[in-house]
């Protein structure tokens, strides 16, 4: 009887709760903003009926859905369902958030179906697709896979399998017809997020059509499929992407969209000048013959996993990339020297060229995946020790070597203004990421104001390069690349002087240390008119003798390299200090002082207990992550030039910090994804929400990321290893007594 | 297991929301077909069935939207306005860029409005830093730029040969405002808010008392944000000062002068452009009395026009015009202008635009719109102005003031 | 002489609202050894629920009888008090209690406290106005100073602040020392586990700590935004500050928080503008803040658990 009310309740506050939460979302999603006279003024607008009556219809919906989550829970724990799920969720995201079509209004699906529809001319299909037939095929591809999950019919799964592969196959065709038809160059994505969702269907159908288990498993399926032939799969990849841009790509797309041509068309086009051989028969079939045995070798090396072949075939797929960019070097250079008005070189091309390089790159790294099984003999891992809740290295290195290419030949193809966000607003953070996570993460120190050291390197860099009203002594100047040592160094000091006398505080009370040293830091170069320029900056200031931070430069014998024609540039140099910097620590990671600092993360008596010198670890967490953000100053400050005291404010380091917690403490992935990630969102978010909403929007995110999945996008293998047990976590079905519930809390 | 269900079931809801309504909502577009990309091209030609973009880049998010969307709200209102005339030569269409008032978010929002090859000119930016960020980037892309509010004094000296601003320079009104003060006072307290702009124009003041010979004391306040000021008006009571000068923004203005009159002070209390606004009025209330401002500016409250204005926005937006509003709405429409002269004199491109801002002569509401060579605003009167009854009255040229 | 003792009443009306907030970072601290990075949040609620009140009753100001007055500033009080405790009471609920369930770590709550601060000041922001400061009726303006102090005139709402400020205080320390709810607070905040096992309702007692940090955050809203106005980002500086108070005092402990917070306030005051004569200050207003770090890190440095040590459960 008690139970029941209680149960009763439950329901209650439940339906209270979601009818509520949807009235927030009203409020959330309206486009007017408050009124400074009239407090009421954007809750009078924006709850009017019937908006409102959606959005409870909404609320409800979602709270019919929890309680009877019971009912559907074991259908959702049934293969293929996970996977599907996450294809829907990307479909859907392509049609609702991305861009179809650069030329066309607003570049929205809705905006370019509207265009389609009154043109004349274009297939049936396009037609089709873009009025009705995109929901059609998501919707019948769920309900098939509603019916081979429910009602145990496998076939249904196959026939969603075949309709997500021709929905995909007719995504492209549209898009790539209405592209045609609106000229113009094209970036936009959309089609990728579809064709991709479809992509994820498909396989979630096969997982279905497939598998007889009961409970779906998708690390250890992924582990065996990876495992059955190391470096196939990425072979497959790489034949895609090299079939996608000798087939459809543009690879010549200067200003005058007349030239636009594919690779078929290149012959016409260069066939007429006086481009040299090599290039010209690279052009006309060579390219086919390339990828074709590149493919092949890599394919048989992996099937028969033989190791020789495996680097020969990792070499043949460098030489044919390098090969490939020097032909691409060639005509480019010789287009952009015939009519520099229709692009520079490098910046005249397509996607496709770039697309054909990366596929090189992909068959190249699956040859060294060939060659390099993974482990030595007797050093077993622990996915090899049947550990199922652990990627296996196969799998791990594959989505490197993918993340790899992507970040080498993605970048050149992007417009201008992402460029631009790739550079200023991702990039520096990426480096600051790093830097944090071996504080926070690995030696689980919470440091309140880790900006003040990328402060920190950001002036230095601009003292040494003669920028700030305090002039170094003549033989100290020295170039902002050359400045790398010196600025590491120093933040390395810094980090010292400030853990030294802090270090030895607890937890929290480090916390708000760090944050006042960071305020102290912020205000003094705030204040400081003499040192720092104060509130002006490092901007052109001939009144008070300052300049800009010159660009980076390299000039060693005859090679002259010189930052900032344009952004792709800065790029480059931050993947190599990227790089760098992910090697270094790793290294660190699996090293003394690494297991030293989880020791002290975990029980800091225990392992004083142990012999560890805290104090010291902590210390050298401290430099060594002050020392990277060093470097993040000087790729910054070289970069922008111009940089003020406002750059450097508490929220600053107050976000690092929740990057790298999004992304996953302790894991130099996770940290990466996430800063990438919540770098990403608020220039994305632009586009789809009033821009004053943003920061509201992301808040949300972050919140409904922490309570939905705490670990973080990528979490460290330890730390799941900690919460999951290194066996899947087990299953209600499989428990006589469920677990009992929390105690509420203790820290 | 549960919350898996939950998530996915959540997330696909409001993905599947979103997408209904985004169905509902969008296609306001009168697009004719695919090939004929919605009309914008910046070929010139005569005719009225031409379309130009211009910009706006300016803090649209964070914790200074409030200024930018004073800004854009103005922005919006000119273009639509300008749409809406029946002889109409050319039609507009406004692209906002957001930089969030950061300086290292302005290069990407720059880099925006300059790779969209149909943006002709821009308003903005707003704030000093983002346009060091980006002066450059846009000099280098010859894009005019008008901006209604970045004051600091370097920014004409620095190399952006096509940056221009309505706002006359800190060493303008600082200079008349200490003029002023050295003639009836021997005894000057100067308060700046630690900002570019507050710092500058009190560095200006202080710099010009001094020579004057007048005794002056300084002192910064705790940030722009600060509001515990308490403590600076009990130093000024202390300091026994005849006057106070403030170089800040309306919102701490405010709070010094209800600080002031608790502590009873009763020297003359005066401000730059910055603190003359709407949001210092109403949150100043009966405080306010007697504060002055001196203006490098026109009455933006009191012409047949500006009330215009006035009333447009506040029926558009459902709030009246705020700090900055009268400047940008003067800027855009000075842009106009400009893009009109270009349209008359052959093609419109941004370097004819360019040429046409630096020509440009036109009677705005806050001032007369017309450039020296290196971008300031060629107003060289300063006006006084004062609070009285709650409502901000014009004085006249502080220069003839007694 | 005057001079100081203008400073020294300034100090003492901010330390007030500053032990407020700090009281609110203390408990939840102790009960649940998190960072409460929201609660400035919650104190900005407060300042937005009682304006909305006051507005509603007197419109846009104007000279009122002095019963209204009196009226007008308890309804604010309690309306915002009333206002930061639902919102406490729900940030507990969505963003820490499915968290505590799953024994998430410490930081993730953090986050979680960041992201509910970001999300909750830009919807205010967006709901009501984003407009950085705006102020209470204009009658509230009309702040006489009621009688002078060693030559220092001390105005109506200044009183005001400072008593309300300490009633709260005391009631709050006769709440944790005397009655069932605070012997409860303060066993979770000792030893939850066996708390429960005595049968302490842990779910309850957290809830409720929320609520009560709340309606502490809320009058000082009220009392903050009748001294210096309010906003949808006014949380941010206070809160930080008040945090710092929190742990100069000794987190975890109510009275080393309202020990703080005043004296974080009155070194603001006091320290920058010393020596207090004529208005001339050897360190300059302009690094108040740097002033208030060093003192709160100088402080740690002798004393590493704060001024009163740690722990709710020991010092009451």
């Amino acid at each position: 009887m008690i139970e029941s009310i209680s149960r009763h309740r439950a329901v209650w506050q439940r339906l209270a709760a979601c009818l509520v939460g949807s009235i927030v979302l009203a409020a959330m999603w309206s486009p007017v903003e408050g009124s400074s006279t009239d407090f009421y003024y954007e809750l009078r607008k924006t709850e009017r009926f019937p908006r409102l009556f959606v959005f409870l219809g909404i609320g409800l919906l979602v709270f019919l859905l929890i309680t009877y989550s019971a009912k559907v829970r074991p259908y959702v724990s049934r293969p293929g369902v996970g996977p599907a799920f996450v294809g829907v969720l990307i479909a859907l995201s392509g049609y609702v958030f991305m861009h179809w079509n650069d030329n066309v209004g607003d570049k929205k699906f809705n905006t370019v179906a509207k265009a389609v529809s009154d043109t004349n001319g274009l297939s049936w299909l396009t037609k089709a697709y873009y009025g009705w037939l995109h929901w059609a095929f998501l919707a019948l591809v769920v309900i098939l896979l509603g019916i081979a999950v429910v009602m145990e019919r496998r076939i249904a799964a196959w026939i969603a399998v075949a309709v997500a592969v021709l929905a995909a196959l007719d995504t492209y065709k549209a898009h790539h017809d209405v592209g045609q038809r609106a000229g113009g160059i094209d970036h936009s994505l959309g089609w990728v997020m579809v064709i991709l969702g479809y992509a994820v269907l498909a396989v979630a159908g096969l997982v279905v059509a497939v598998t007889a288990d009961q409970m779906a498993a998708t690390r250890e399926i992924l582990n065996r499929w990876m495992s059955w032939r190391p470096g196939l799969p990425l072979a497959g990849v790489g034949l895609v992407v090299g079939l996608m841009s000798l087939l459809a790509g543009a690879w010549f797309a200067p200003q005058d969209p007349h030239y636009n041509s594919s690779y078929s068309d290149m012959h016409a086009v260069f066939g007429p000048t006086n481009l040299v051989g090599f290039a010209k028969t690279y052009l006309d079939w060579l390219a086919w013959v390339l990828l074709i045995a590149a493919t092949v070798v890599a394919a048989v090396a992996a099937y028969l996993r033989n190791r020789v072949l495996g680097w020969v075939a990792a070499g043949i797929g460098i030489a044919c990339c390098v090969f490939s960019l020097v032909v691409i070097y060639k005509y480019s250079s010789l287009a952009a020297h015939a009519s520099p008005g229709d692009g520079t070189t490098w910046n005249n091309l397509g996607t496709a060229p770039w697309m054909a390089a990366a596929a090189f790159l992909l068959l190249a790294g699956a040859g060294t995946v060939v060659a390099n099984p993974g482990l030595a003999k007797g050093r077993a891992g622990l996915a090899e020790l049947g550990a199922k809740s652990v990627l296996s290295p196969n799998v791990v290195r594959t989505g490197i070597i993918i993340a790899l290419a992507f970040a080498i030949f993605f970048p050149p193809t992007m417009t201008s203004f992402w460029q631009q966000v790739l550079v200023t607003e991702i990039g520096p953070y990426l480096l600051l990421a790093v830097g944090l996570n071996v504080v926070v993460g690995w030696a689980g120190l919470l440091d309140l104001g880790y900006i003040a050291f990328f402060a920190v390197g950001c002036y230095f860099t601009a003292y040494l390069t003669n920028s700030l009203p305090i002039k170094p002594p003549s033989w100290l100047v020295m170039p902002p690349l050359a400045a790398i040592p010196v600025a590491i160094v120093v933040c390395a000091i810094t980090g010292l002087i400030l853990g030294a006398p802090t270090l030895r505080l607890r937890g929290d009370y480090l916390a708000i240390v760090t944050l006042g040293f960071g305020e102290i830091i912020q205000l003094a170069a705030n204040n400081a008119d003499g040192v720092t320029n104060g509130s002006r900056g490092t901007g052109v200031d001939p009144i008070h003798h300052v300049t800009n931070v010159p660009h980076p430069s390299v000039h060693i014998g005859s090679l002259h390299i010189t930052w900032g024609q344009n952004q792709l540039q800065y790029w480059y140099l931050l993947v190599l200090y990227l790089v760098i910097l992910v090697v270094a620590m790793r290294g660190l990671e699996h090293s003394r002082i690494g297991r030293a600092w989880a020791a002290i993360r975990e029980d800091e008596v225990a392992a004083e207990a142990s012999g560890i010198n805290a104090f010291r670890a902590k210390l050298l967490a401290f430099a060594i992550g002050a020392a990277s953000s060093g470097v993040a100053g000087v790729f910054y400050a070289s970069q922008v030039g111009f940089f003020s005291p406002t750059d450097f404010t508490l929220i600053y380091s107050i976000l690092i910090v929740a990057y790298v917690v999004f992304g996953g403490m302790g894991s130099l992935a996770g940290a990466l994804g996430g800063a990438a990630a919540l770098t990403w969102l608020p220039r994305f978010l632009q586009d789809q929400v009033p821009p004053a909403d943003k920061q509201m929007w992301i808040g949300a995110i972050v919140v409904l990321m922490m309570l939905f999945r705490p670990a973080g996008l990528i979490p460290a293998k330890r730390r799941r290893i900690e919460m999951e047990g290194i066996d899947d976590a087990p299953h209600a079905e499989t428990m006589a007594v469920a677990p009992a519930g929390s105690l509420g809390g203790v820290g | 297991m549960r919350t898996r269900v939950v998530t996915g079931a959540a997330i696909l809801v409001t993905v599947g929301a979103m997408a209904l309504a985004g169905c509902g909502s969008s296609g306001g577009g009168k697009n004719t077909g695919l090939g004929g990309s919605s009309g914008t091209n910046s070929s010139g030609g005569s005719g009225g069935g031409q379309t130009y973009k211009i910009g706006f880049q300016g803090a649209l998010s964070g914790d200074n939207k409030q200024l930018g969307i004073n800004e854009v709200n103005s922005f919006n209102l000119a273009i639509k306005e300008w749409n809406a005339q029946s002889n109409a030569p050319f039609k507009v269409t406004g692209v906002t860029s957001d930089d969030a008032g950061d300086n290292n978010k302005s290069p990407a929002a720059a880099a925006a409005l300059i790779g969209d090859s149909a943006v002709v000119g821009v308003i903005g930016p707003i704030f000093s830093g983002p346009t060091s960020a980006a002066g450059k980037a846009y000099a280098t892309a010859g894009m005019a730029l008008i901006s209604p509010s970045a004051t600091n004094e370097t920014l004409t000296s620095s190399g952006f040969t096509t940056f221009h601003r309505i706002v006359p320079t800190d060493g303008v009104e600082g200079k008349a405002t200490a003029d002023y003060l050295a003639a009836k006072f021997k005894n000057v307290f100067v308060v700046d808010d630690t900002t570019v702009y507050g710092k500058g124009v009190a560095d200006v003041v202080q710099t010009e008392l001094r020579a004057k010979g007048v005794t002056t004391e300084r002192q910064g306040t705790n940030g722009a944000n600060d509001s515990n000021l308490g403590p600076i008006a009990t130093a000024i009571g202390g300091a026994k000062a005849q006057a106070v000068y403030f170089g800040g923004y309306d919102a701490e203005g405010a709070l010094l002068a209800k600080a002031l009159k608790a502590a009873n002070y009763t020297g003359l209390v005066i401000g730059g452009n910055g603190v003359k606004s709407s949001v210092f009025t109403q949150n100043a209330g009966a405080a306010g009395d007697g504060f002055y401002f001196a203006c490098g500016c026109q009455d933006a409250t009191t012409a047949p026009t500006a009330k215009a204005f006035n009333t447009a926005y506040t029926q558009a937006y459902g709030t009246p015009p705020s700090t900055y509003s009268p400047e940008a709405y003067d800027a855009t429409n000075a842009l106009l202008q400009a893009i009109k002269t270009a349209q008359s004199s052959g093609t419109v491109t941004r370097a004819s635009v360019e040429t046409a801002v630096n020509a440009l002569d036109y009677q705005g509401i806050t001032t007369v719109v017309k450039f020296a060579p290196n971008g300031e605003v060629a107003q060289a009167t300063v006006n006084l102005y004062k609070q009285e009854g709650g409502k901000i009255v014009e004085l006249g040229d502080i220069t003839k003031q007694k | 002489m005057a001079t100081f003792m203008n400073y020294l009443v300034l100090g003492l009306t901010r330390g007030s609202i500053y032990a407020l907030i700090a009281l609110g970072y203390t408990m939840v601290y102790g009960v649940l050894q998190l960072i409460n990075f929201a609660h400035s949040e919650v104190f900005m609620s407060g300042a937005f629920g009682s304006y909305l009140i006051v507005h509603g009753i007197v419109g846009a100001g104007g000279h009122q009888s002095p019963l209204v007055v009196v009226g007008v500033i308890a309804a604010g009080m309690v309306v915002g008090a009333l206002t930061a405790g639902a919102v406490g009471w729900t940030l507990e609920r969505v963003a820490y209690r499915p968290l505590r369930r799953r024994n998430a770590a410490k930081l993730t709550f953090l986050i979680s406290a960041i992201g509910a601060s970001f999300f909750l000041s830009q919807f205010a922001g967006k709901i009501f106005t984003s407009q950085s400061t705006n102020s209470f009726p204009t009658f509230f303006a009309q702040n006489k100073p009621l009688f002078k102090l060693f030559g220092a005139s001390v105005t109506v709402i200044e009183i005001i602040d400072i008593v309300f400020a300490v009633a709260a205080m005391i009631a709050l320390d006769r709440l944790v020392s005397a009655t069932k709810l605070g012997r409860a607070i303060r066993a979770v905040a000792e030893d939850a586990p066996t708390a429960a096992l005595m049968g302490v309702n842990i779910d309850k007692t957290i809830s409720r700590t929320f609520v009560i940090g709340g309606l502490l955050g809320g009058l000082a809203g009220f009392l903050f935004g009748l001294n210096y106005g309010f906003g949808n980002t006014m949380g941010f500086q206070p809160g930080v500050k008040a945090f710092a108070a929190a742990v100069l005092g000794g987190i975890g402990n109510v009275r080393g928080a309202m020990l703080g917070g005043m004296l974080i306030g009155l070194v603001e005051a006091l320290l920058p503008t010393a020596p207090w004569i004529n208005g001339t200050a050897w360190i300059g207003i302009r690094w108040t803040d740097v002033v208030a770090f060093l003192v709160l890190v100088g402080v740690l440095m002798f004393r590493p658990t704060g001024l009163l040590g740690e722990r709710l459960g020991r010092a009451a």
